[in-house]
């Protein structure tokens, strides 16, 4: 299940977030939802589920004889 | 006479979270508009204005208005040295930021339809979000 690790650390209100579960560039689109609430990081760096490409099979149904 | 201090690398992007953040640090009075000007403490209009202010009568006798003036990064904390030292215990951008930081993960957590565990190790607050 994906989820996303979130740190924040009181005593300097510094925020932290670890995507995981997420394969492929779909992290993007939760990082670009941070990034709308948070702004730019500071630091970013892809972990390595970034590089796994998610598997989808095409799926073929015959057509129905009418 | 106590002066203002801008804090250009305290930006908190997104308006209503950050008057959420305020909310919950006991400011729920804010006024919103453009150009607000700001008072010190002797009612002295000063030079600078904002688009989020927390007036000084919801902060202390002796503070100075509490502005958030917006930049193309976000919203900049336009406070004065003495409300700085006095507000919050002095910890006011801190306990803001964290503030602001559990509202964003609330907001991520509702926007991806997920649900949250939250777990607090001593000044470390962990909250982990599936979804």
């Amino acid at each position: 299940m994906p989820e996303i690790e979130f740190t924040i650390d009181a005593a300097t209100g510094q925020l932290e977030m670890h995507v995981q579960g997420v394969a492929g560039p779909a992290c993007d689109d939760v990082a670009k939802l941070t990034k709308e609430l948070l702004g730019e990081p500071g630091r970013e760096r892809n972990t390595t589920d970034y590089y796994i490409r998610p598997r989808v099979r095409p799926q073929v149904r015959p057509e129905q004889r009418r | 006479m106590s002066k203002y201090l801008v804090f250009p690398d305290v930006v908190f992007k997104d308006r209503r979270l950050l008057v959420a953040a305020l909310t919950e640090l006991g400011y729920p009075e804010v006024d919103q508009g453009e150009s607000l000007p700001l008072y010190g403490y002797r009612g002295d209009q000063r030079p600078e204005t904002c688009e989020i202010v927390v007036r000084r009568r919801f902060l202390g006798s002796a503070s100075n208005d509490l502005g958030f003036t917006h930049t193309a990064e976000g919203y900049v904390p336009v406070v004065s040295e003495y409300d700085q030292r006095a507000l919050q215990g002095g910890q006011l951008l801190v306990k803001l930021r964290t503030a602001y930081s559990e509202r964003v993960v609330e907001e991520v957590k509702c926007r991806l339809h997920g649900s949250a565990h939250r777990s607090v190790d001593g000044q470390v607050i962990k909250i982990k979000v599936r979804f």
